[in-house]
């Protein structure tokens, strides 16, 4: 890999970890201002709505399938279902991705491949 | 979501790998097929993981090796990965109450990617404050080296593995939607929340599968924050 090959792989990585950062900084400093001059430190209420959305979203973009077809989708909502339907009974993360990947699973194999 | 503090069995750190488990059936398939198309354009298999290793984004790093290789000017390629990123400003600033001032947090903002911040903003809350850093170093180390190991897998032998287990790049990635689903759904506890969350959702699937992947989740965020306003300040003036 020729240098500026280097230099620009150098500029995403710092790039990316200063946009993870920074904000996160700028929080901290900014709730331990406020807490010190009202006696509270809360976070601005967009940034409460804009965490959850986000992972809504990104619950949404994983959601579509690598291959898009009708089966690709039945076997989509097959899993979140199972998914769903253990997580009501166990109100934990492990088993309903687990029964979830296999229910997907099973109707990719039986039905699309 | 449940805010209830949780006490934990084993070591913090140990409790982190474990709820980070999940993350690996989508990490490491995309990691293999990451690392595979990358020594195909052209990229060495050191600096392949290398890439994995500091960049840590998924969809950049993809289309940094594609750009590169297209031979697109090195500045453009720089603008346009660290703009796919620009929606990781909202992570940090989202945990902050959650974290202490231990400084060892700067390091460890390395490793906030889409996955573990959705993993975090469930989970820290409900662990006492001591716990926190413990549990993070553990999720998030698990997450970065099981992205690093699945590079390297698929930049030397990805071809082979695919070839021999094509299922797995179809049926395993399909762990994040539901990780992502087993975190979200505890948010739906009534209408407001569960109108926004859905809207958010719905239009991100729309908006991936009209061919917009990489402002997907920004504009879907966004739509949902816009509806949550909506509703509540409908709700405000029909309560005055």
């Amino acid at each position: 890999m020729e240098m500026s090959m280097w230099l620009a792989l150098a500029s995403i990585a710092i790039g990316t970890y200063l946009i993870r950062l920074l904000p996160y900084i700028w929080m901290k400093r900014s709730l331990a201002k406020r807490q010190t001059e009202d006696g509270v430190g809360s976070m601005p209420t967009w940034l409460t709505i804009l965490g959850p959305t986000m992972i809504a979203a990104m619950f949404g973009t994983s959601l579509v399938p690598a291959h898009s077809g009708a089966l690709s989708w039945l076997a989509t909502g097959v899993g979140i279902l199972v998914t769903y339907g253990v997580w009501t009974r166990t109100r934990s993360m492990g088993l309903p991705i687990l029964f979830g990947v296999l229910a997907f699973g099973i109707v990719m194999l039986f039905f699309v491949f | 979501m449940n805010t209830a503090t949780q006490t934990l069995a084993g070591t913090p750190w140990k409790q982190g790998v474990k709820d980070a488990i999940p993350l690996l059936g989508g990490y490491i398939p995309v990691a293999i097929s990451f690392g595979l198309i990358s020594v195909q354009s052209g990229f060495s298999v050191l600096e392949t993981v290398l890439i994995s290793a500091f960049i840590y984004a998924g969809a950049s790093q993809f289309l940094f090796v594609a750009m590169a290789a297209s031979g697109a000017p090195l500045w453009f390629v720089v603008i346009m990965t660290l703009l796919i990123n620009a929606r990781h400003v909202v992570y940090g600033p989202n945990l902050s109450p959650y974290l202490n001032q231990d400084k060892k947090w700067l390091p460890l903002m390395h490793g906030l990617t889409d996955q573990i911040f959705a993993l975090a903003h469930a989970r820290l809350p409900q662990l006492p404050d001591q716990a926190r850093i413990g549990w993070y170093t553990g999720a998030a180390v698990l997450a970065w080296l099981s992205w690093i190991a699945g590079t390297a897998l698929g930049a030397i032998a990805g071809g082979e593995l695919t070839q021999r287990w094509p299922l797995i790049n179809d049926i395993l990635p399909f762990a994040l939607p539901a990780l992502f689903f087993v975190l979200i759904v505890p948010r739906c506890n009534n209408r407001l929340w569960t109108l926004t969350i859905a809207l958010s959702a719905v239009s991100a699937v729309i908006l991936k599968v009209s061919g917009y992947p990489n402002v997907a989740i920004p504009l879907a965020a966004l739509c949902g924050a816009a509806l949550f306003y909506a509703l509540k300040n409908q709700r405000d003036m029909g309560g005055q």
